[in-house]
C-alpha cells in the first residue's frame, strides 16, 4: 500500500514534467522547422535597393513565389537576398494581378547551383486555430536579409476580400493573426510542419494606420497551384468569371438561398442550360450557401477553365461543366480604371475590404495604385534582362517560349510525324451516337494540285454518306467550317491534327503555352460517372490560331501525350471538342486509335480506327 | 493491489495526456463550439467611420442576444446571420449603457438555438492578468451568413480601471476590465467573445478605443462578472450582467435612471493617477495642453488639497466634487507643490467634443 501511494505521489509529480518536456519537444520542433525553411526566404527589392517586399523560394532551379503588388514598381528585373546574406538577380516569370501573385526566377551564382526551397502544403486542411508561422522582411529590418519570423494562429480560412483599388483581390483566403507588416508582402506563410500554405499579402487596417492590426491575409497555396501553370508559362493570367450575378435571399427557413439574378447570353453557363432564378447549388465540387462561399470558388480558377456546376430548377438537380469566362478588364485608364467593363458582376455592398500592404519606405497614399511607374534602375541592365521579354498579355513571353519548347520536344517523344507530309488515310468504324449501330468510316487528308498551287481537302465517309471541306478556302460560312453538322467540326479538327504532328508549332500563326488546364475526357466505358469531376485529367495546354481556326490542345502533365483538343472560331461559342485515347504504335509512333468526337451538350460520335496509311 | 497500481498507471497516462493537449495545440475544436453560440449582427452604421456590423453572443435558446450598447443597435431593422447561415430579424429588448450592453430578441419564436448558460459563466472567479485567452469577433465583417467568427489568441495583460474620460477615450463603461494584448477590439468586434482555451467565457468584446493624447488604440473585454451602481427607484443598487442578462431574458429588467448630462460638470484638464485604492490621494499626474488646468498653471505631481476650501483626500472625493460644477463656474484649488502650497484659479469650460476617431 505505502508503495503504491509512494508510486502515485511520483507519477502525480510526473504530469508537470511531462508538460515541460512536451513543451520543450514542441519548442525545438518549431524551431527545426523554421530553421529548415529559413533558407528558402526571399528579400525582394528593386534594383538599386529600393522598395522591397518578400518571397519564398520553391524550386531548387530558383523560381520563387510574392505579391504581384511588391513586383510591380520593380519593373521586370530585380534583386533578391537571401537569409545567407548573398545578393542574387532576379527576372519576373509570370503575373496573376487579380490574384497578387507573381513568379520570379533567381539567377544562380554558378550555372546549375541549386538553391533551397519550400514545399508547397495543402492550404485546404488548414483550420481556424491552427498554429502558423510567417517570415519575411517587416520594416526591412534586417538589412543582412535574415527573415523576421511571426508566430500566430489561423483567425479564419475560406475568407473572402473584396477587390481594393478595382481589381485586386483576394478569394478563398487565410486569415491569421499572426503578425504581418509592410515588408512581409509576398512572403510566405508555414503550417507548423515548415509546408507553405499561402502568401502573405493583404491587411483589415480601417483606422489603424497601415501595420498590422490582428488581421492579416494570405493567398491560399492551393489558388496558386492552379495558376501554377500560367505562371510558369510567363503569362499575364486572367481570373474567372461565370458570365452570370448570383444573390443570396432568405428564405422563409431562414436559411439562404442563391440564386441567378442576371446571366449573359453569350456566357457558357447559359449555353449549359443554366437560367434566371436557378438556384446555385455546388460549384467546382463546393457547396455554395453564399455569395461569398461562390466568389471564393469563382477566384480559386483561371479564365477558360471548366468547373462542374450544379443547380436546382424546381425539384430538379443538375450537373453541369461550365466553361469560366474572364474576370480582368482588357484596358486600364491613366488612373487604372477600367475602360470596358467585361462581364465581372458588380459586388453587393461592400464591407471594408483587407489593404495590400505598401512597400516600407513607401510615401502613404490612399490606394494602392494600378499603374506605379517601375523604379529606374541605376547603373548597367541587370544580369537578368537578357531572361526577359517583352509581349502584350505576357508577363515575360521568354518563358512561354521555353515552356512550349519544353512542352513540344517531350510531345514529339511519343512520334514524330514530321516526314509523312503526304495524304494520309484513316480507316475503321464509328458509332454514332444517332444510330445504333457501328458505321464504317474513311477519312483522307489529301492535297490536290489546283494549277500552280496545291490545296488540302478533308474527306470523311460515313458508310455511304461523304462529307468534304477545304479548309482554308476564302468566302466559306461558319457552318461549312463546322461540317459535318452537330460535329461543330470534326473535319476541320482532323486537319488541324494533321498539322500539328507533321510540322508542330510551324504551322500557326500564334502558338503559345497556356498554363494548366482540367481536362475532362469521356469515361472509357462510356457511362456517365455521378459528377463531371471523377473525369478530371490534368493537362498542359497549348493555344493555337491558324487561319480562322482557335484551338486548345491538351497534353498529360504525366507523359505530355495528347489528350484531346478544342477547334472554335470565335471566343463565345461551343468547340467541337475531340478526345484522343488508345494509344498504339504505328510504323514504331504512338497514335491514337480512339477519337470521341463532342459538341454542345452532346456526343458525336466514337471513331475506332484500325488501318492507318500515312504517305511521307 | 493489482488493480490499484493499474489504476495508478492509467491515471499517469492521462495526466501525461492532458500535458500534451496543453503544447501547442490547435484550437479549432474549442473555436467552433464558440462559434455556434456567436452571432453576426448587421444594424445602423456605415458613415463617419461607424461600422454597421457587430457581435453578439446568444445567451438563451430563444434567441436572446447579448451585445455591446453601441450604435449599431440604432437601428429598426437590426439583422442576424446563426452560425449555420439561417438569418433573423431581432429588436432591443433592453440596454444597460453604465455595462454598455444590450440585449436584443430574435422576432421568430424558436427554442433550439445554441447558447452560453451565462448565469453559470458568471459565477465562475476573475482570470487573472498573464491568462491566455481567445478573442473571437465579426471584426471588420469578414464573415457573412455560416462563415466562422475570427479567431485570435492573446495573453491578458492587465485588470484594472477602464479609465474613459471624454476628449481622451470616449469609453461608456467605467469600471475594471481585462486589458489584452491580441489587437482584438477592431470595427465589428465589440459584442464579441473573450474566452479561456477551453472555451469558457471570461469578457465581453470592447468598443475601438484610441486614446487621442497618445494615438494609442486599447483592447479590452468587460468580464462577465462586472457589476455596477445604479440609481434605481431612489436607491443605489448593485447590478451583475448576470442580474442584466437574466433579468432581460425574463423580460422584467428595470432600467436604470439615465445619468445627467450636467453629472459630469465643467472641463478642467486634469489627468490623475490611477485610482488603485480606495483612498488613493489626488496627485495630477498630466495636464492637457491648453486646458483650463493648464491655463492656471497646474503640472503633473502636483497633489490638489483643497477645492474651494474643502478638504480633498481623495481621487474619489475629488471627482465627485467636480462633477457638480457646470462650465463656465470658476474653481479655487490649493496645491502642494514640493513642499509649498500654492492657490490657483479655474474657469471650468464645456467639456470638448469626443474627437471621432479615424
Amino acid at each position: 500500500m505505502k508503495k503504491t501511494l509512494l508510486l502515485l505521489g511520483f507519477l502525480l509529480l510526473l504530469g508537470p514534467v511531462a508538460a515541460q518536456e512536451i513543451a520543450l519537444k514542441q519548442q525545438a520542433e518549431r524551431v527545426a522547422a523554421i530553421q529548415k525553411v529559413k533558407p528558402a526566404v526571399v528579400a525582394v527589392f528593386a534594383r538599386g535597393g529600393q522598395g522591397g517586399g518578400t518571397g519564398v523560394l520553391i524550386s531548387d532551379d530558383g523560381y520563387a513565389l510574392t505579391n504581384f503588388h511588391v513586383v510591380q514598381p520593380t519593373g521586370p528585373t530585380m534583386q533578391c537576398g537571401l537569409a545567407d546574406g548573398v545578393l542574387y538577380d532576379a527576372v519576373l516569370v509570370g503575373q496573376d494581378k487579380v490574384g497578387d501573385v507573381a513568379l520570379i526566377k533567381l539567377l544562380p551564382k554558378k550555372e546549375g547551383a541549386k538553391f533551397p526551397f519550400a514545399v508547397l502544403g495543402d492550404s485546404d486542411v488548414v483550420r481556424e486555430g491552427d498554429w502558423s508561422i510567417a517570415m519575411g522582411n517587416p520594416f526591412l529590418l534586417a538589412t543582412d536579409f535574415t527573415p523576421t519570423v511571426t508566430f500566430g494562429l489561423v483567425s479564419g480560412v475560406h475568407r473572402y476580400q473584396y477587390p481594393a483599388g478595382t481589381i485586386l483581390e483576394y478569394t478563398d483566403c487565410i486569415q491569421i493573426d499572426t503578425s504581418i507588416n509592410p515588408g512581409n508582402s509576398g512572403g510566405p506563410l508555414f503550417n507548423m510542419k515548415g509546408e507553405l500554405i499561402g502568401i502573405n499579402g493583404r491587411g483589415s487596417f480601417d483606422k489603424r494606420g497601415r501595420v498590422n492590426s490582428g488581421v492579416g491575409y494570405a493567398i491560399s497555396i492551393n489558388q496558386i497551384k492552379n495558376f501554377m501553370g500560367h505562371l510558369h508559362a510567363g503569362l499575364d493570367a486572367d481570373h474567372a468569371s461565370l458570365g452570370a450575378l448570383v444573390t443570396t435571399q432568405s428564405e422563409k427557413t431562414g436559411f439562404g438561398k442563391t440564386s441567378v439574378t442576371s446571366i449573359l447570353e453569350d456566357s457558357d453557363v447559359f449555353r449549359r442550360g443554366m437560367d434566371l432564378d436557378d438556384e446555385l447549388l455546388s460549384f467546382a465540387g463546393r457547396h455554395v450557401t453564399s455569395v461569398n462561399h461562390y466568389k471564393n470558388v469563382l477566384g480559386l480558377y483561371p479564365r477558360g477553365w471548366r468547373v462542374p456546376l450544379e443547380f436546382r430548377r424546381e425539384q430538379n438537380r443538375k450537373e453541369i461543366l461550365v466553361r469560366l469566362m474572364g474576370a480582368q478588364r482588357k484596358t486600364l485608364d491613366e488612373q487604372g480604371r477600367p475602360q470596358d467593363d467585361g462581364p465581372r458582376p458588380v459586388p453587393q455592398p461592400q464591407p471594408k475590404p483587407g489593404e495590400p500592404f505598401p512597400q516600407p519606405g513607401d510615401q502613404p497614399k490612399p490606394k494602392l495604385p494600378l499603374k506605379k511607374q517601375p523604379i529606374a534602375p541605376k547603373g548597367p541592365p541587370s544580369p537578368a534582362a537578357k531572361y526577359y521579354e517583352a509581349k502584350a498579355g505576357f508577363a515575360n513571353y521568354y518563358f512561354n517560349r521555353l515552356e512550349r519548347e519544353r512542352l513540344l520536344k517531350a510531345y514529339q517523344k511519343h512520334g514524330d510525324f514530321s516526314a509523312l507530309d503526304g495524304d494520309w488515310t484513316l480507316e475503321g468504324g464509328v458509332r454514332l451516337k444517332k444510330l445504333r449501330s457501328e458505321s464504317r468510316v474513311k477519312l483522307d487528308v489529301v492535297s490536290e494540285k489546283a494549277g500552280e498551287s496545291s490545296k488540302f481537302v478533308i474527306k470523311l465517309k460515313i458508310d455511304e454518306f461523304p462529307y468534304a471541306l477545304e479548309p482554308l478556302k476564302s468566302g466559306l460560312e461558319p457552318a461549312a467550317l463546322k461540317a459535318p453538322e452537330t460535329s461543330g467540326g470534326l473535319l476541320s479538327a482532323v486537319y488541324l491534327y494533321r498539322l500539328l504532328l507533321t510540322q508542330s508549332d510551324k504551322a500557326f500563326t500564334e502558338c503559345y503555352h497556356g498554363g494548366f488546364e482540367p481536362f475532362y475526357p469521356p469515361a472509357a466505358d462510356g457511362k456517365t460517372p455521378t459528377s463531371v469531376a471523377a473525369l478530371r485529367v490534368d493537362c498542359e495546354v497549348l493555344n493555337t490560331r491558324h487561319g480562322p481556326y482557335l484551338t486548345k490542345w491538351f497534353f498529360s502533365r504525366v507523359d505530355q501525350k495528347l489528350l484531346g483538343f478544342e477547334v472554335r472560331l470565335t471566343d463565345n461559342e461551343d468547340p467541337c471538342e475531340v478526345f484522343l485515347s488508345d494509344y498504339r504504335p504505328v510504323d514504331g509512333r504512338l497514335l491514337p486509335h480512339r477519337l470521341q468526337v463532342m459538341y454542345a451538350d452532346g456526343h458525336y460520335g466514337t471513331f475506332n480506327f484500325t488501318n492507318f496509311s500515312l504517305a511521307k | 493491489m493489482r488493480n490499484r497500481r493499474f489504476f495508478v498507471l492509467a491515471l499517469a497516462t492521462l495526466l501525461a495526456s492532458m500535458a500534451t493537449a496543453h503544447a501547442q495545440q490547435s484550437f479549432t475544436a474549442t473555436a467552433n463550439e464558440v462559434n455556434k453560440k456567436m452571432v453576426k449582427l448587421f444594424g445602423a452604421g456605415g458613415f463617419k467611420g461607424l461600422a454597421s456590423y457587430g457581435t453578439g453572443i446568444m445567451v438563451s435558446p430563444k434567441g436572446h442576444i447579448l451585445t455591446c450598447n453601441n450604435h449599431i443597435l440604432s437601428s429598426s431593422d437590426l439583422r442576424v446571420h446563426v452560425y449555420d447561415g439561417r438569418f433573423y430579424r431581432a429588436k432591443v429588448i433592453f440596454r444597460e449603457p453604465e455595462l454598455d450592453v444590450a440585449v436584443a430578441k430574435i422576432d421568430d419564436d424558436v427554442d433550439f438555438l445554441p447558447h452560453i448558460d451565462f448565469e453559470k459563466e458568471a459565477a465562475r472567479p476573475l482570470a487573472e492578468p498573464g491568462d491566455w485567452v481567445l478573442a473571437m469577433s465579426n471584426c471588420f465583417q469578414i464573415a457573412t451568413r455560416d462563415e466562422p467568427m475570427s479567431v485570435q489568441r492573446g495573453v491578458i495583460s492587465a485588470y484594472a480601471e477602464l479609465r474613459g474620460r471624454r476628449g481622451i477615450f470616449d469609453a461608456a463603461f467605467q469600471g475594471d476590465v481585462y486589458f489584452i494584448d491580441a489587437i482584438a477590439c477592431n470595427p465589428g468586434a465589440a459584442g464579441g467573445v473573450l474566452a479561456n482555451r477551453k472555451g469558457d467565457l471570461l469578457g465581453i468584446l470592447g468598443r475601438e478605443l484610441k486614446n487621442t493624447l497618445t494615438d494609442t488604440w486599447i483592447n479590452y473585454a468587460i468580464p462577465i462578472q462586472a457589476a455596477v451602481d445604479l440609481q434605481r427607484e431612489e436607491k443605489l443598487e448593485k447590478v451583475s450582467m448576470a442580474t442584466f442578462v437574466r433579468e432581460a431574458i425574463a423580460g422584467t429588467y428595470k432600467q436604470s435612471e439615465k445619468r445627467k448630462k450636467e453629472d459630469r460638470g465643467g472641463y478642467h484638464g486634469i489627468v490623475l493617477v490611477p485610482n488603485v485604492i480606495g483612498a488613493t490621494p489626488p496627485y495630477i499626474e498630466e495636464v492637457v495642453p491648453g486646458s483650463p488646468a493648464a491655463q492656471a498653471g497646474l503640472r503633473p505631481d502636483d497633489l490638489i488639497v483643497y477645492v474651494d476650501g474643502e478638504i480633498i483626500p481623495s481621487i474619489k472625493m475629488f471627482r465627485e466634487l467636480m462633477r457638480q460644477v457646470g462650465p463656465g463656474a470658476e474653481v479655487r484649488m490649493e496645491v502642494q507643490r514640493a513642499n509649498r502650497l500654492h492657490s490657483v484659479k479655474l474657469k471650468l469650460t464645456e467639456q470638448p467634443k469626443v474627437q471621432a476617431s479615424k
